[in-house]
């Protein structure tokens, strides 16, 4: 579903990627702080451009050349909520939605579907700038589901929130990738949110390189270098 | 020892404000009893008149082609951005008069562009046409370089997010970007109205007819003195300050945290 090979030059190294991404599967892109993980995941939403390469997902050609922001069938969440401080939770959540493809009842439907899973009752009239940083992260999942994204990018979008946040918001995300079909890539420096949210396989980065690639239990086996085996070992 | 300090700020803003507005305590100079008979009142409200409306139009205009610009200056790369910036800054250095002495030319009937308008019925001087004309090119700069700091006040991000999340530029533009920037619209929209509605130099060249109120404040200056000067000035106030002050009280009323 998404093929992809990431060139792209950084001061310190090249940051050089290639992605194979079955529909509807996890993969974890793993590895140090400023290995080049985020930069891959940049490169796929269109944040920033590759210098090289390609990005394909489905019959969708992204890269190159560049393919439009708001014509790439994806979601993608930071360590930034980024809700649009102006609009209340409820005008955030249903922002992406589009107008023409569904009907009022449709939309209205869908959305309190995502109020209610996601828990955002009390919340869905307060101003976006009024609440705190872990409901904005929900209400930044449900706004990014609500578009019903086939890819969905992760880049540390748990970063700073309490351990039972994380596995709420991380039980969230598999609940809606098997209902909504979509794949994921999630990057992280902590192997354990990764296992949990792309159990089936991983890719551990260093310097811009794919270092290994595998399931989680062959990289924790076998680890291709020092600094992986010193990454995977728990604290 | 919070609340002393506060006071104490303010106290000190205070003191700003009263020697920013020293000046108009001249408005109860001794100078004789003011003049507002009706061959003072009568130019002075048609001065009000010419005034408001068409400065209205100028900050039409100006909104009008001003805020793309603004917006596309603001996405610009430094180098380019660096170019525009001098451009706008041309204008707003220029003294007034040199800026009215080049208007007049530029546009007046021995220019090829005052010919051409001529041509079809627009006459650039001494008309509604040269006042909105001027203005436009007082105020242009001004409006422009505060509206690329509103719209560079906006994180990128969000925009960027917003284009994810399947909007178009331009609705990102009307959705997140323009919303996020009003403050900084409105108080860019405010400089450049007071700029031009409180403009001499530049108008006495360009349009002395219809006389806008600076000009008609330096006729009733020189028709007849000082007391036909200071009734007008308060009109001046208290017609040229309400809308710029409201526009800042709408953009604080919705300004979000």
């Amino acid at each position: 579903m998404l093929k992809a090979q990431i060139i792209k030059k950084r001061r310190e190294f090249h940051v050089n990627v290639s992605l194979d991404l079955v529909r509807g599967t996890s993969l974890g892109l793993f590895g140090a702080s400023g290995a080049g993980k985020s930069t891959v995941l940049a490169c796929i939403a269109g944040i920033e451009e590759p210098d090289d390469g390609y990005v394909k997902l489905g019959d969708l050609q992204f890269f190159p050349p560049s393919r439009p922001l708001h014509k790439r069938p994806i979601g993608y969440l930071t360590q930034e909520p980024g809700l649009f401080p102006h609009l209340r939770v409820s005008e955030n959540v249903s922002f992406g939605v589009p107008k023409e493809r569904t009907t009022n009842i449709e939309k209205s439907r869908w959305i309190e579907t995502l109020r209610d899973r996601l828990q955002l009752g009390p919340l869905w009239h307060a101003p976006a700038s009024l609440i705190s940083g872990g409901q904005a992260r929900r209400v930044s999942l449900a706004r990014m589901l609500a578009r019903r994204p086939a890819l969905v990018l992760l880049d540390e979008p748990f970063a700073g929130l309490d351990r039972q946040l994380v596995r709420e918001l991380i039980d969230d995300l598999i609940f809606w990738s098997r209902t909504l079909g979509f794949s994921m890539i999630a990057v992280d420096h902590q192997a354990e949110v990764l296992k949990r949210l792309c159990p089936e396989q991983a890719i551990a980065l260093e310097e811009g390189e794919i270092v290994q690639r595998g399931r989680w239990d062959e990289l924790d086996a076998a680890p291709a270098t020092a600094l992986l085996r010193s990454l995977l070992n728990p604290l | 020892m919070r609340v002393n300090r506060r006071w104490l700020a303010r106290a000190g803003a205070t003191i700003f404000a009263l020697v920013l507005l020293y000046p108009f305590t001249a408005l109860f100079a001794n100078i004789g009893p003011w003049q507002w008979g009706q061959d003072v009142r009568g130019p002075a409200l048609s001065s009000v008149r010419v005034s408001l409306l068409l400065t209205g139009c100028a900050m039409g205009v100006i909104v009008a082609m001003g805020t793309p610009v603004a917006a596309y200056i603001a996405r610009c790369q430094t180098g380019e951005r660096l170019l525009w910036q001098a451009v706008l800054l041309i204008p707003i250095l220029l003294p007034p008069l040199a800026l009215g002495i080049l208007l007049t030319l530029a546009f007046g009937p021995y220019g090829a562009v005052g010919e051409c308008l001529e041509h079809f019925g627009i006459v650039m001087t001494n008309s509604a046409p040269a006042f909105v004309c001027t203005q436009v090119y007082v105020g242009m700069g001004y409006y422009v370089l505060g509206a690329v700091a509103a719209f560079d006040a906006v994180p990128v991000m969000l925009q960027k997010q917003a284009a994810l999340l399947g909007l178009a530029p331009w609705k990102v533009f009307l959705r997140v970007t323009l919303p996020l920037s009003r403050l900084g619209l409105a108080v860019a929209l405010s400089i450049a109205w007071v700029r031009a509605i409180g403009e001499f130099g530049a108008v006495v060249v360009t349009a002395y007819y219809p006389s806008g109120m600076p000009v008609q404040l330096w006729v009733n200056l020189q028709s007849f003195g000082l007391p036909a000067v200071m009734p007008l000035l308060v009109v001046f106030l208290a017609v040229a300050l309400p809308l710029p002050w409201l526009v800042h009280v709408l953009a604080q009323r919705h300004r979000h945290a």
